[in-house]
């Protein structure tokens, strides 16, 4: 018996059973404490509950909802929200970030200056903090009544007031496909054409095809237009309270100001880092060859900053979507404020918390899946950019 | 054959800035315009702060409110509640004394002399027991003071140094599971840390404190605050993990072979020849985790403790301070800001120092 | 475990019928070598000859498939205290020094005598300076091996083996990521060994070496053992076609 267990071979399944054997039976036993707590206070477990309604209701959403709404379809507003607040977050940080960024990676010393002590003071701070701060800030601005206004919109306590279209819902969103088709198109026609083609020429295209899908967004906002309304509808002061318009609520600028600020100072890290990661050798090359700056930036510096960026800039990405979780700290029904609340009301906790798991399993590998697929798209072949 | 060095006229002042600001008309602009942004928030925050500001209590709340700059009055009439909690009046001189225990513990860290797993241990060790005594009391004659009254700084302090005092042993068992020739171990292992990682950690800060109960016999549910330590501690080893593990993968084969040879069991070979070169290896990584995780403790007010966020919010929401929220924010922040900035500067100056020697 | 101990003749080193793998590759094909107490062996071959892989197998820094390893009268298997015990009685030293860079010279050489065979410090410090003066770097013992050429640090890896007082030494390509006017302190020290009479199995292509020291040169290829003779029969009437090519190749044009 001792010799067995001097034996490596011996020692080594026992060592794998014992370890995996052991991890899986606290699981087990959890869940089966639990269950057996849970069903002492009258909860049945399992999914029955996602087709029963919810009796309460979100303060934040892009889908109708109300409390006779059942919980699956409040777990998808849920989502829904989450991704909302972090596109608009990471887009938001992104641009503050590509700005900072090339602040620190420009020539001028000043600019530099700005931009180094942007990053210093707000990556420092945690970001909750920084969460709490703008909401105090906004929740503590003047009232309805006495609200800033200005070109159509209120900035009040209650959120911020902007003019609408009042058009149906699909035809808004198959316009704002419309409006992002404007943006990407010229992009995607200036990264396939050659460099051959007369710089003017490109222009040319890319604006007509910039213009047409802007066009077309005013014709489906035109056509889904709601009847017998004005197209824009205008918040107004009607008694103590704004009617009309859209209201951003509070919790969500908040937030989204946060994390654009917060992560905006990562991200001008990441923007340095890029840039310091292009040699010196391909620039002086490029130069060389009689390039302008504008041209040696566009096509050389440029692009490859940003094959070394995006690989941190994935986990810069998906770590500001899970920062999104921080909405439960002011009250915005992300999706784990709508866990946490369904966990508070219904008592169904290891499904709510098995639910929670299998959403940022979800996210976090499709967004890693895309930053795959781009990377791979986007790398050089062999590895020219070492050494 | 002989250099002859002709130095170029040296520049005046007025043409040297010239060179540096303004040769080009962008480069003219770029400098004006970051200059004008600069004074404007320079002289915008001073006047806020310190011109027009007020800063004794003597005139009260309404005094204060009516000033236009800043009202540093709130922080001298509630600067005990924000950095103490609702400790005893009395006693708050341990709690004060108590964060310099773990301030000074933390620099002792930074001194490469401590860099050995024994003495680090010993100064951690000695440091978290000297603050628990101290905040705790119930010997030597301290009055005894239960958690549940600890708050404000203290006890944030107290939450960042138990996670990484039980995070950081637990990180290097799971970097060392995970790189086990053993397939099912490093398997089961990998999947627990990327699980880990792919969570919010408000959602596992949540987990352990109110979900956690329901699913642990209940004599081991045990205080929420050390449940919540836990959960803290497990979100800092997943990720402490795959730096130490980083380290371990930059320390060549041919060293733990030349203590296989030389008859060294597994546990001399990780002690003594792989960990001190894997550490190394990490310290940068590792002391960027140390002020993630510092700002990340930030996160517990959440699960509803009275840390420093939380009894900020307590010092401005109750009463005459309502309106004096921007300077309690800006006074914790600014708490926040010199620990995590020391902490990363150092950090940044080890990476440097590093770098250098490996030239 | 020591079975066999009641053959009457106990061998250093014994290998028989040796088989390894790496996945579908076959490194060693039915290897057969005895060394004997006091025997200096060079083991010579092109690369990827097996040479390494062989004395590799010797103190499990690889396992063997097949076959049987015996090490001064101990089977080499799986029981964990056979593999602790040989690896005790073997020292090795390796092509790149393998010196542990966070210690300082003194404490390579005092680290595994100490916390292996559980000598008290005085009695490992002053065994390592013995070893130290012996390969005749006594004076950078306080030094860290990145201060050091690769000569000294290559005789620093041999005194390290050399306190735990090993019974056989392997040396695995000791010269091979020397400069060359560094080939000769580490020889030289290596033929001191060889007069005091350790066992030794050399992996390497010094033939001058092997001509000085040896009592039999191995010549391997395609992980077979293919000639094994005395030196001056080795060097001068090589029966195989394959050695002969080598040595040619070796030796010079």
């Amino acid at each position: 018996m001792v010799s067995l267990l001097r034996n490596q071979k011996v020692r080594n399944a026992l060592l794998q059973v014992l370890y995996v054997g052991s991890l899986a039976a606290l699981v087990l036993a959890g869940i089966v404490i639990a269950r057996r707590n849970l069903a002492e206070q009258g909860i049945t477990s399992g999914f029955d509950f996602l087709y029963k309604s919810t009796g309460w209701d979100v303060n934040f959403s892009l889908l109708p909802a109300t409390a006779n709404d059942p919980y699956w379809w409040f777990f998808l507003i849920g989502i829904i929200n989450t991704l909302f607040l972090g596109s608009v977050g990471l887009v938001l940080a992104t641009l503050v970030g590509t700005i900072v960024g090339l602040a620190r990676t420009s020539s001028n010393e000043l600019a530099q200056l700005l931009g180094r002590t942007y990053v210093d003071i707000f990556r420092n701070i945690p970001l909750i903090l920084q969460v709490f701060f703008w909401y105090a800030i906004i929740t503590h601005l003047p009232t309805p009544r006495a609200a800033h206004e200005a070109l159509g919109m209120f900035l009040t306590s209650r959120g911020l007031y902007v003019p609408f279209p009042n058009v149906g819902g699909i035809a808004f969103a198959a316009a704002i496909l419309a409006v992002i088709a404007a943006i990407a198109l010229p992009i995607w026609i200036g990264r396939t054409s050659r460099l051959s083609q007369p710089f003017g020429e490109r222009l040319g295209i890319q604006l007509a095809a910039a213009a047409t899908a802007l066009t077309t967004a005013a014709v489906i906002l035109a056509l889904g237009r709601l009847p017998d309304l004005p197209l824009l509808d205008f918040p107004a002061l009607q008694g103590l309270n704004l009617k009309g318009g859209l209201r951003i609520p509070p919790e969500f600028s908040a937030l989204a100001i946060a994390i654009a600020i917060y992560g905006g100072s990562y991200i001008a890290e990441i923007v340095r880092g890029g840039f310091k990661a292009v040699g010196k050798g391909q620039m002086e090359a490029a130069l060389s060859l009689g390039l302008s700056p504008w041209r040696v930036f566009t096509l050389v510096r440029l692009p490859l900053a940003l094959r070394a960026m995006l690989p941190i800039l994935a986990n810069q990405y998906v770590w500001l979507m899970k920062a999104t979780t921080m909405g439960i700290a002011v009250g915005f029904t992300d999706f784990f404020m709508i866990v946490a609340l369904t966990i508070n009301h219904s008592g169904q906790t290891l499904e709510a918390i098995g639910i929670l798991m299998a959403g940022f399993l979800a996210i976090n590998l499709s967004l890693a899946a895309v930053f795959n697929r781009i990377n791979k798209a986007i790398a050089l072949k062999g590895n020219q950019l070492r050494g | 054959m002989e250099m002859v060095v002709v130095a170029p006229p040296a520049p005046g002042r007025l043409e040297n800035l010239k060179r540096r600001f303004f040769a080009t008309p962008l480069q003219a602009l770029l400098s004006l315009i970051s200059l004008a942004i600069m004074a404007f928030i320079v002289w915008k925050l001073l006047d806020w702060a310190v011109f027009s500001a007020v800063f004794t209590t003597s005139g009260g709340p309404e005094a204060c409110q009516a000033a236009a700059g800043a009202c540093w009055s709130v922080i001298a009439a509630r600067w005990r509640i924000i950095l103490f909690g609702l400790y005893p009046f009395e006693e708050q001189w341990r709690s004060a004394l108590a964060c310099v225990a773990v301030v000074v513990m933390t620099a002792l860290s930074c001194i490469p002399a401590f860099w050995t797993g024994r003495r680090i241990a010993l100064v951690w060790g000695a440091g978290t027991t000297l603050y628990y005594l101290l905040m705790k009391g119930g010997v030597l004659g301290l009055l005894y003071v239960g958690e549940e009254a600890w708050g404000g700084l203290a006890l944030t302090l107290f939450i960042f140094i138990t996670t990484c005092l039980i995070g950081f042993p637990l990180a290097i068992c799971l970097a060392l599971l995970r790189r086990s020739e053993l397939p099912w171990i490093s398997r089961t292992t990998g999947i627990v840390i990327d699980g880990v990682r792919s969570l919010p950690l408000i959602s596992i800060l949540f987990t352990f404190a109110i979900v956690l109960p329901f699913a642990l016999p209940q004599w081991l549910v045990g205080d929420k605050l050390y449940r919540v330590i836990f959960g803290s501690a497990l979100f800092f080893s997943a990720y402490q993990a795959e730096i130490v593990r980083g380290g371990m993968q930059g320390v060549p084969a041919g060293q733990e072979e030349a203590a296989m040879a030389l008859g060294m069991s597994y546990w001399q070979r990780i002690g003594r020849i792989l960990l001190p070169q894997a550490m190394r290896n990490a310290l940068p990584a590792t002391i960027n985790q140390f002020v993630i995780s510092f700002k990340e403790t930030s996160l517990v007010v959440i699960v509803g403790f009275f840390e420093i966020l939380a009894s900020g919010n307590a010092a401005y929401g109750t009463g005459e301070w309502r309106f004096a929220y921007v300077e309690v924010y800006a006074f914790i922040a600014f708490i926040y800001f010199v620990f995590v900035f020391s902490l990363s500067r150092y950090g940044a100056f080890l990476e440097r120092r590093m770098a250098v020697g490996e030239r | 475990m020591t079975a066999n101990s009641t053959k009457p003749h106990r061998p250093a080193v014994r290998l028989e019928n040796l088989d390894k793998y790496y996945g579908t590759f076959h490194a060693l094909r039915k290897v057969n070598l005895s060394v004997e107490r006091g025997e200096r062996i060079v083991v010579c071959g092109p690369s990827g000859s097996g040479k390494s892989t062989m004395i590799r197998c010797i103190n499990r820094l690889e396992q063997h498939n097949g076959g049987k390893i015996t090490v001064l009268g101990t089977e080499l298997n799986d029981d964990v205290a056979n593999i602790e015990g040989i690896r005790r009685e073997v020292g090795m030293v390796f092509q790149h020094f393998n010196l542990f860079p966070h210690m300082t010279v003194m404490e390579n050489c005092m680290i595994a005598p100490m916390i292996v065979r559980k000598r008290p410090r005085a009695e490992a410090e002053a065994t390592a300076r013995q070893y130290l003066q012996k390969v005749r770097i006594p004076e950078q013992a306080m030094k860290f091996p990145g201060q050091l050429s690769g000569g000294q640090q290559q005789r620093v890896a041999i005194a390290r083996a050399l306190c735990m007082r090993p019974q056989v030494m392997l040396f695995d390509e000791p010269t091979s990521a020397l400069d060359p006017e560094m080939i000769s302190e580490v020889l030289d020290v290596m033929v001191t060994l060889a007069s005091e009479g350790m066992t030794m199995i050399c992996v390497t292509h010094e033939m001058g070496f092997a001509r000085r020291v040896a009592d039999r040169v191995i010549f391997m290829d395609g992980g077979e053992i293919v000639e094994e003779a005395p030196p001056e029969e080795f060097f001068t009437a090589s029966r195989n076609e394959r050695t002969r090519q080598f040595l040619s190749q070796v030796l010079g044009h």
